[in-house]
């Protein structure tokens, strides 16, 4: 079954956030349920820089998507803006910082801690391993669940968007914990959670440098989402490991992503592209040059570049 | 910076690290790995216990520790080695002044940037006379502050952002320095004349400042600018320090080196040469700016050795939390803008 995914240039022709989220999410053909009470938006707040360093979700266009949301359901309905503790983040600060707190108070929703939550514990088996899960009960029943990534590049997954956004879901916020098992833990957690739909925030993208790539992406299957966004940053999706293992779990089949308005390349064209693999082997190599130097030259290293 | 110092320490031949105390059993582990003997969890503990065994103390510990940690410590007999700011306000930092003249013992804050070559050397170059009379120094450091992603992941410590335990922001954390160093430059006692915080990030406390200062005697006006707002990462260093003077100016841009890489290479090179035909190796002259904190500790153990003055005292440390308070003050009583009517 063909599933879509929607890319839109954003700002042409003087149109506003809402008309393009709109725009996007015509294209895929998205129909909001009916009624509903409870509608989660699930932020990519990984650390509290700005979201012009192309690290987190636009506050603007969260507040794109509110307004859309209020000309549907109304004043009544229950918006919640949500994410969870990480490693090194706190939403107690995150939330202000970014200026979510701010956005709250405008748009009258509620700022949700999803480490706060209540759980629901999962054990999903991946690729022969076994991954404890605490899932926040609220994403598993709201009426409404949209996940609202950033477009970036990560050392240890290439990219981080949709699949990977969820697993910032996890309500554990020692996250780290999970990192040897990252592409079995991504997938794990998007057996669990699936979002009515998919906006990613390309407005600001990640890749070697931030760049203004003024992009909107909508889809319903998180794993679409993933195969193009992938694409427009500039790698073979099927050389990511947790695609790979995504198709493995029947979360999406490549061939059945359509891919609608604005092409790929018109957006893959201005992405700066990070290797990876240079990247990682950088950073390797002067640690060992490092060390290497130290015990030759009887010097110190800094603790701040050797702790691992 | 605990474990910055400890490693130091450890790498001078005239030191002896006998104890430590960080409530951090990780801390500790790593302090006893690194052949520490006498560990604490409590340093009131340390510093009764360690009394008689110990000439100095390092104190790193968040800044609403320093005073307690600095008196305890003076009125134990050590000598004190602090980290900045000396305390998180004015009165205890002239409580500070008067412990440390009561005591009789080398007392040095640590001013790290004053020791930083390029810093060194246009103080050198503004006393020869190289740019004549200093008319303007333009001062400045935008970096991540307390925002840096370590390459362990732990979450900002909240006594960061609450300014009753920090003393403050940005101003407090980044602009201590810079204010010592207008301090450092113009030798003379400085005003606030304009302060300007920047509370963006909806935090207690500022997360930038601009301030400037007006010397009493030879009206210098030094121009300070300061954020945590910036994602950078070593080897990128937003920092740069400018005397603007009658016969030209100089600038730390001009010495910091262009390519840290290559910097790192070339003094690689001479430590190992030095270390092969006997020489004495330049610590931490491969990373630049962590060559300061070696510098700075190295000093203060001269200074016990030679009964000498440490060359960053507690007065300094009161002069500088002396402007950030004021600055405070003027940006709380006039919004900063002092002088629009």
């Amino acid at each position: 079954m063909l599933t879509n995914v929607s890319l839109v240039k954003t700002g042409t022709n003087g149109r506003s956030l809402k008309v393009d989220v709109a725009k996007a999410l015509d294209l895929i053909g998205f129909t909001f349920p009916p009624k509903v009470n409870t509608i989660i938006i699930k932020l990519n707040l990984c650390y509290y820089w700005n979201a012009s360093t192309g690290q987190t979700t636009d506050p603007q266009y969260v507040s794109a998507v509110i307004d859309h949301l209020r000309e549907i359901y109304g004043d009544d309905v229950e918006i919640q803006l949500a994410e969870a503790d990480a490693s090194a983040m706190k939403t107690k600060y995150t939330f202000p910082i970014l200026g979510y707190t701010t956005l709250a108070e405008q748009k009258k929703v509620k700022l949700l801690n999803l480490s706060e939550d209540a759980v629901q514990e999962k054990e999903i088996q991946v690729n022969g391993s076994k991954i404890a899960l605490k899932v926040p009960k609220s994403l598993l029943q709201s009426d409404l669940f949209i996940n609202m990534p950033k477009l970036k590049v990560m050392r240890a997954t290439h990219i981080s968007c949709a699949m990977k956004n969820l697993f910032g879901a996890i309500a554990y916020p020692r996250k780290v914990t999970y990192h040897p098992q990252l592409a079995e833990t991504i997938v794990a957690i998007n057996t669990v959670l699936k979002p009515n739909l998919n906006l990613v925030d390309g407005l600001v993208a990640l890749g070697r440098f931030p760049v203004k790539l003024n992009l909107i992406m909508a889809g319903t299957n998180t794993f679409a989402v993933d195969w193009t966004a992938a694409q427009i940053m500039g790698y073979k999706p099927s050389g990511i490991k947790f695609l790979k293992e995504a198709i493995k779990e029947n979360l999406g089949n490549p061939r059945d992503i359509h891919v609608v308005g604005e092409k790929i390349e018109n957006f893959s064209k201005d992405f700066p592209t990070e290797n990876n693999f240079n990247a990682r082997l950088k950073m390797g190599l002067q640690l060992s040059f490092i060390k290497g130097y130290s015990r030759i030259a009887g010097d110190i290293i800094p603790p701040s570049l050797d702790d691992a | 910076m605990g474990k910055q110092h400890l490693v130091d320490c450890l790498y001078m031949k005239e030191v002896k690290v006998v104890a430590a105390a960080d409530p951090s059993k990780k801390a500790l582990n790593k302090a006893q790995a690194l052949g520490v003997a006498n560990l604490y969890t409590d340093y009131a503990e340390f510093l009764n216990k360690e009394k008689n065994n110990v000439d100095a103390v390092i104190i790193s510990v968040p800044n609403f520790l320093h005073f307690d940690a600095i008196r305890l410590s003076l009125e134990s007999g050590f000598n004190v080695f602090t980290e900045k700011p000396l305390a998180v306000n004015v009165q205890q930092c002239k409580d500070i002044v008067k412990l440390v003249q009561d005591s009789g013992r080398k007392f040095m804050v640590g001013h790290n940037l004053r020791f930083v070559p390029a810093v060194e050397k246009i103080k050198a170059d503004l006393e020869k006379g190289v740019i004549g009379n200093l008319e303007v120094a333009t001062i400045e450091e935008i970096l991540n502050g307390p925002f840096s992603h370590p390459r362990v992941p732990a979450p900002v410590a909240d006594w960061w952002f609450d300014p009753q335990k920090s003393g403050g922001g940005a101003l407090t954390d980044l602009g201590y320095h810079m204010i010592d160093l207008f301090n450092f430059f113009t030798g003379e006692d400085a005003d606030v004349i304009f302060s300007d915080l920047s509370y963006k990030y909806n935090l207690p406390v500022e997360e930038g400042a601009t301030i400037v200062l007006l010397t009493n005697k030879s009206l210098i006006r030094g121009i300070i600018n300061v954020g945590w707002y910036q994602k950078s990462v070593f080897p990128k260093y937003n920092f740069r320090a400018i005397l603007h003077g009658d016969a030209g100016f100089l600038s730390t841009d001009d010495l910091v080196p262009k390519k840290m890489y290559s910097h790192a290479a070339k003094e690689g090179a001479k430590n190992i040469l030095k270390r092969i035909v006997g020489g004495k190796v330049r610590r931490l002259s491969y990373t630049y700016y962590w060559e300061s904190y070696y510098k700075e500790l190295a000093l203060f153990f001269e200074c016990i050795e030679k009964d000498t003055e440490p060359p960053t005292t507690a007065v300094d440390g009161l002069k500088t939390v002396q402007i950030i308070e004021d600055a405070y003050k003027l940006y709380k009583n006039t919004k900063g803008r002092k002088n629009v009517d």
